[in-house]
């Protein structure tokens, strides 16, 4: 392997299309295929990359294209620091720098001929939009499919097209929510915030892996709900967003505990996460 | 020391602090912060204390904890006025157990404590030593001037030390820190250093009390008192400005007049 | 036995320095002993413990890891060279030579980083065992000695009352070294000096399952009062290797620079939402006591501290980690 760590590979932003206020989203092309075959070689969905403007920095966000569609990458990611704000003026054409994949994974081998629901929250449901794609790509090797999507407002809402395409989808029950007060008038999906929806939704535990990602509050206000259903802590997928800058387990920056959420996660099971000080998190 | 002790646990017992932040009675003097009355015997003040326990006052873990009282020997209570001056202490939440050499010099409020320092220290100036430091470096040459200060530069490592060390260093976001844009390069290597350590000196001037926490607390031993003590001569002799005697007073970076002159500006 | 006289250190110096290694000694200025690269003339101060670490040779504060030339409405890669001059670090600490190993295994846990090894594989560490120890040192209460080789590839031990030195080589790199000053060394009796006496002051498995199980104490608290939050320690520290990466421009070019970091800065795990994981000084400082004495040794098989006491003999604050790990071991009985 490279052993020049930081060195990252040069992508070209093919498309860049915006979401939602202030999210956009890059499908990127590797520059050499060398870089695209390691690329694909290593990356499973669940896994991260640092994206970097070079003059600002770099950025961690999830990779929000499965393996299954391996021509090139697709990341979605809100302006919220310098870095962002750079990679958010970029526009199709434009070279950024690319390092990983790097972390963990979802164990989806492991969930062949269950059923999944997934739950996410307004700016995270790109994480789970390369486990989804990943599941719809290989459709057949799965049981049922639910997804329980929340947003502030429907602007909110990513992937608008696809939600659409899910929707229409026989094999996929897709249920959207906005919090009360953030609907449109046309709005066709439910208005109320994600564990109340989850509840009134009640999806059997049996047989079934939850994978919840969204803003701390939903997600501490989501797993009574999903105990109250019948999920146990092991069948819960959840991802840690911690600070990161290196990626491969060196600066230190994202412990916690005894974890070092760039190489041991950032993917964790709620048992997991029950073994980590919760006041680190 | 008894007198110190004895007021130090008056406050605490009479509840009028919760905390009284001082120095402990064991070699190297380190800051101490006594609780309770019974932790006051603990205590200890003389001249080897280079601390300035001011800077605890910006520290919100203490600041959880007002009122206050911290133990001051005269460049500290001149801190507590520079902080009073700039609205950094909330009125009447900080007392100052004032010391000096071996006395004791009672219990003050702010309002106390720049009373005392106009009656008692109104003539205080610069350490002859440092003064002597300065007039040394002044002798030479701009450019040995700047080969000297390049060579000490080179040494730091950016720790902050001397930041954290300095009770006016209470942003909550340093320049430094600042990224967007980055106004100072943080990798501890030539110019930035350079920039560094000249920026933190000039954010200091007026405010600066000469207490020396910043030099006592690098640990490359650069020599910070020297950058200080020019720039409160400069404040002293273009502006009037003696930071730490006046708690109404403007601080001198933070104020502006149309009085001012301007002549540099071309 | 190789010997060679104590005040000969700078002819040693200079025989390495004609070998064609760098030397990196002790050596004092304007009041203040660091590790820096020797030079003639140069007095090699042998008794001290440095400000600085043997680490910020094979770790350097900061260093460029990419490089990128830039362009209207973009950039191109521009190469970085490795530098990995043969080094020597001459009269390092026991305690700076045991750090090395703890490092080796942070830069080397899967991903491995090229830039440190390469330094590493060209330094040669000559470590000087201790005849005194002073109130901040502890380094047999983490597993080491006064006399301990751990790290090094040869260490000079004091003899006939601090005259002389006897050297011996501990590895490959350590006989190469000694082949290359052959011609400074002496064949000949020699009666060893005793090592520093230095009892050991807190048991370091108790303090490591007392963490383990105590993230929650009030004890962080009031244990973290003092501490102002400079990165003094970390940097001062031979095994703290926490770092940022940052890039600078200036018109034509970025840097992406690795600069050190400490987890004593109230900035380094701030989330760009504003959240903050370890919002206030006690839970930096619970993370640095927790980081070298249970996070470290759960991970990595070794402390994360090699007792020499740098950051208590620096702290403006008077913060021990050795008192702190005695207060734990107190807590835990």
């Amino acid at each position: 392997m490279n052993d020049d760590l930081y060195k990252p590979f040069l992508m070209r932003i093919e498309t860049a299309r915006d979401e939602a206020p202030d999210v956009r989203t890059f499908r990127l092309k590797f520059a050499e295929e060398t870089e695209r075959a390691e690329f694909f070689q290593r990356y499973r969905v669940g896994m991260f990359g640092l994206y970097g403007v070079p003059g600002e920095g770099e950025s961690t966000f999830c990779v929000a294209s499965p393996p299954t569609r391996d021509g090139y990458i697709e990341c979605t990611f809100r302006k919220v620091g310098r870095v962002t704000q750079a990679l958010q003026e970029l526009e199709a054409g434009q070279a950024i720098t690319f390092r990983g994949p790097y972390g963990n994974h979802f164990p989806i081998e492991d969930w062949k001929g269950r059923d999944l629901l997934f739950i996410a929250g307004g700016i995270a449901l790109p994480p789970m939009r390369s486990v989804i794609w990943n599941i719809l790509d290989r459709r057949a090797e799965f049981g049922k499919v639910t997804v329980l999507y929340g947003a502030r407002t429907a602007a909110d809402l990513v992937y608008k097209d696809e939600l659409a395409d899910w929707a229409a989808r026989p094999d996929v029950t897709l249920v959207t929510t906005v919090d009360p007060g953030g609907q449109t008038p046309d709005w066709k999906g439910k208005v109320g915030f994600v564990p109340a929806v989850l509840k009134e939704l009640a999806p059997s535990a049996q047989n079934c892996v939850a994978v919840l990602c969204g803003p701390p509050i939903m997600i501490k206000l989501t797993l009574p709900v999903l105990a109250g259903l019948g999920f146990s802590a092991k069948d819960i997928y959840t991802t840690l967003e911690n600070r990161m800058k290196c990626g491969v387990g060196k600066c230190g920056r994202c412990n916690v505990g005894s974890v070092y959420v760039c190489k041991d996660g950032p993917v964790f099971t709620l048992e997991d996460i029950s073994r980590l000080p919760a006041g680190d998190m | 020391m008894k007198a110190l002790r004895e007021a130090a646990e008056k406050l605490l017992r009479e509840k009028r602090v919760s905390l009284v932040i001082g120095y402990e009675d064991r070699k190297g003097r380190p800051a101490f912060f006594a609780a309770k009355p019974e932790d006051c015997g603990r205590l200890a003040y003389d001249a080897s204390c280079r601390q300035n326990l001011a800077a605890y006052l910006g520290k919100p873990e203490i600041r959880a904890r007002l009122p206050v009282a911290v133990v001051a020997p005269p460049a500290v209570l001149r801190s507590i006025v520079v902080l009073t001056a700039e609205s950094q202490l909330p009125p009447g939440q900080v007392l100052a157990l004032a010391v000096d050499g071996d006395s004791f010099l009672g219990t003050f409020d702010a309002a106390g404590v720049a009373e005392l320092l106009r009656a008692k220290y109104s003539t205080l100036a610069p350490e002859p030593a440092l003064l002597e430091r300065v007039q040394g470096l002044l002798q030479k040459s701009p450019a040995e001037r700047a080969a000297f200060w390049e060579a000490e530069f080179s040494k730091c490592t950016r720790c902050y030390a001397c930041r954290a060390a300095c009770p006016g260093c209470y942003c909550s976001r340093c320049i430094v820190e600042k990224n967007a844009p980055q106004w100072i390069s943080t990798a501890a290597l030539g110019h930035g250093n350079y920039t560094w350590s000249v920026m933190r000196a000039f954010h200091q001037s007026g405010r600066c009390t000469l207490c020396g926490a910043c030099e006592a607390a690098c640990p490359q031993g650069l020599p910070l008192m020297l950058l200080n003590a020019v720039l409160d001569r400069e404040a002293l002799e273009e502006f009037g400005s003696r930071p730490g005697y006046d708690p109404e007073a403007k601080p001198l970076i933070g104020s502006w007049s149309a009085d001012d002159d301007h002549s540099y500006m071309r | 036995m190789k010997t060679i006289e104590t005040r000969r250190l700078p002819d040693l110096a200079q025989a390495l320095s004609a070998a064609g290694y760098c030397v990196v000694a002790p050596i004092e200025e304007g009041g203040v002993v660091r590790f820096r690269e020797w030079a003639p003339g140069l007095a090699i101060a042998p008794g001290a413990v440095p400000a600085n670490s043997s680490k910020d040779f094979l770790f350097p504060r900061s260093e460029v890891v990419a490089r990128f030339a830039l362009e209207p409405g973009g950039f191109s890669p521009a190469p970085v060279e490795r530098s990995a001059v043969k080094t020597v670090v001459l009269c390092a600490r026991p305690c700076d030579a045991a750090a090395l190993t703890a490092l080796d295994a942070v830069f080397n846990w899967d991903y491995r980083d090229g830039a440190y090894n390469a330094r590493r594989q060209a330094m040669t560490v000559v470590s000087l065992a201790c005849s005194k120890a002073d109130e901040h040192c502890f380094c047999t209460s983490v597993g080491g000695a006064p006399d301990g080789v751990a790290g090094a590839d040869a260490i000079l031990r004091p003899a006939d009352g601090g005259q002389l030195l006897v050297l011996d080589e501990l590895t490959e790199k350590g006989r190469a070294l000694a082949q290359a000053a052959a011609g400074t060394l002496s064949e000949g009796p020699a009666a060893l000096d005793a090592p520093a006496v230095l009892p050991r002051r807190f048991d370091s498995e108790a303090v490591g399952r007392w963490l383990a199980a105590n993230f929650e104490s009030p004890f962080w608290k009031e244990a973290a009062l003092a501490c102002l939050g400079c990165g003094a320690c970390a940097y001062a520290c031979p095994v703290c290797h926490c770092f940022d990466l940052q890039d600078e421009t200036d018109h034509a070019e970025c840097r992406r620079l690795r600069n050190w970091d400490s987890c004593g800065f109230g900035l380094f795990t701030l989330h760009a939402s504003g959240h903050n994981p370890r919002p206030d000084q006690s839970a930096r400082w619970r993370q640095r006591v927790m980081h070298k004495f249970s996070i470290y040794p759960q991970k990595f098989k070794t402390l994360a501290c090699t007792g020499c006491g740098r950051c208590s003999r620096l702290c403006q604050a008077g913060m021990a980690i050795a008192a702190t790990c005695e207060r734990i071991e107190a807590l835990g009985r």
